[in-house]
């Protein structure tokens, strides 16, 4: 039998620090003031000075180019991540956030073999697998890239098209993380891959009606570890396209989601992405345990995902009412 | 033949009655004090300057250690063993046990309570230095609850010593 008080305890007493920690470093991520200084900024110098004072400040010092600023960020999220480590928190918690670049470099790879292009600065840091590795055979990389790999080359030694490097690549991804979560005994990290697949599978199940595809494209390309049933979905793709998005809207999955919104393309990945914004704010909230500590480190990805994208904007020569439209294309 | 009551004594009760309110007592405030305490030294190796607002909310589930020591002071007190005159009436030695569990149970929970409470309210200081004062009336209200069990207790104890003298 399981004792509440034992665990809240028990959660108070290990992640503890960690969250004490967190209530104080979460006043310090960015609110739409910092944004909007950064986008009023008339130059890349004047963002480094405002950043001067936060976080970025150590990370952005020496930094004068897009790939200077790629590198500074990559180091201010990889200390980000080591401090789930620091936190106590489990290591399958650790491995579902820096397990996804692995993924992600995995697919960089077998693009960049497919398309015959040069793989130079298409790999990040941050994954579990140390950069050079990738830069080998693909049979060498650990067991759980190597058999996604094995998956996408024929006898013959060819690479599969770079759709289908998409597609299988984001599968084995997602698979991985739903089973990383399932191993962390973390019911909050349980609930966010749940989420994150759900998410994955309603975008891809919009996308593919809007686009008339065929059913049985829809069914292999939807996500196994979510609560949307994949046979409801397939229940229900027949139906004209707005009857469609409203079923799914009525689906307890999506319950809460503006069928409108879904229906509308420039809305849906904001609508979607707000489900895993509304689920972070629920974990913020939470007192006792890691979901802070796992609420924060996501709210920094989210944060370092806008910091990039007005330095790189502004080193590109974009004004600011560019900015602001790519900056609420992330935050609205 | 010995006075004696389920097999032990009116002073073994007494004791038992008196190491229990001091044992759980201090077991509740070791937790409450760990719990805020974790939370706390969290806040403070990120903001040093919240020290001092901090440290009141760490030290409050410590209360419930003290009520318990008292209570079990005050049984030592009030029939005498110190002076190592332990004549008490078996009957008697066992009201002084139950007399001293309100304060035992409700030290032992109300501690464990209240340093979640103070690991909660920590946050409010995380956040803004200035509504100390506030984050620490939480975890106070759970004070109330150890404070009127310690009342009750050295009101029951006082019966018995009456009720002993008169004997």
């Amino acid at each position: 039998m399981r004792v509440p008080l034992f665990k809240t305890v028990y959660d108070a007493v290990y992640y503890g620090f960690a969250v004490g920690k967190v209530r104080v470093l979460e006043t310090r991520i960015f609110g739409g003031g910092t944004y909007e200084r950064l986008v009023d900024a008339p130059s890349f110098a004047e963002q480094k000075r405002i950043l001067s004072d936060t976080v970025y400040g150590r990370y952005l010092e020496n930094a004068e180019n897009a790939d200077e600023v790629e590198a500074g960020l990559e180091t201010a999220l990889d200390d980000f991540y080591r401090f789930l480590a620091e936190a106590n928190l489990p290591e399958p918690v650790v491995r579902f956030f820096r397990v996804r670049y692995d993924y992600a470099n995995l697919r960089a790879v077998l693009k960049a073999r497919a398309l015959g292009a040069p793989l130079e600065g298409m790999i990040v840091g941050l994954g579990i697998v140390p950069v050079a590795a990738f830069e080998g055979p693909a049979e060498r990389l650990p067991a759980y890239l190597a058999k996604v790999a094995a998956a996408l080359v024929d006898e013959d030694g060819r690479i599969a098209g770079v759709e289908a490097i998409d597609a299988t690549v984001e599968q084995a991804a997602f698979a991985d993380l739903v089973e990383t979560a399932r191993s962390s005994k973390s019911r909050a990290l349980r609930d966010l891959a749940r989420l994150m697949v759900d998410v994955a599978n309603a975008r891809a199940a919009i996308r593919a009606r809007r686009r008339s595809r065929p059913a049985s494209d829809l069914a292999e390309g939807l996500l196994k570890g979510g609560t949307l049933r994949i046979r409801d979905v397939e229940k229900i793709y027949a139906l004209p396209f707005a009857e469609f998005v409203d079923a799914l809207a009525s689906m307890p999955t999506l319950r809460g989601v503006d069928a409108d919104a879904l229906a509308d393309p420039s809305a849906l990945d904001v609508v979607l992405d707000n489900m895993i914004s509304q689920f972070l704010r629920r974990a913020r909230a939470v007192q006792f345990g890691p979901e802070p500590v796992i609420a924060y480190v996501m709210a920094r990805e989210a944060e370092v995902t806008a910091v990039r994208t007005l330095l790189i904007g502004r080193l590109a020569g974009l004004d600011r009412d560019a900015l602001r439209s790519r900056l609420r294309e992330l935050y609205v | 033949m010995k006075d004696l009551f389920w097999g032990m004594a009116g002073a073994d009760w007494a004791l038992l009655g008196g190491g229990i309110a001091a044992i759980l007592g201090g077991i509740g405030s070791a937790i409450g004090i760990t719990a805020a305490s974790s939370a706390i030294a969290g806040i403070v190796s990120e903001d040093g300057e919240k020290f001092g607002k901090l440290l009141p909310l760490a030290a409050m589930p410590g209360t419930q250690g003290i009520y318990g020591f008292i209570a079990a002071v005050l049984v030592l007190i009030f029939f005498n063993l110190l002076s190592g005159e332990i004549d008490i009436p078996a009957a008697i030695g066992f009201k002084i046990f139950l007399a001293c569990m309100p304060v035992s149970f409700l030290c032992l929970v109300s501690a464990i309570y209240q340093g979640l409470t103070a690991a909660a309210a920590a946050g409010i200081v995380a956040r803004r230095s200035e509504d100390s004062g506030k984050a620490l009336i939480f975890p106070a209200l759970v004070e109330t609850y150890a404070v009127l069990a310690l009342i009750v207790t050295i009101l029951m104890l006082t019966v018995l010593q009456t009720a002993l003298t008169k004997m």
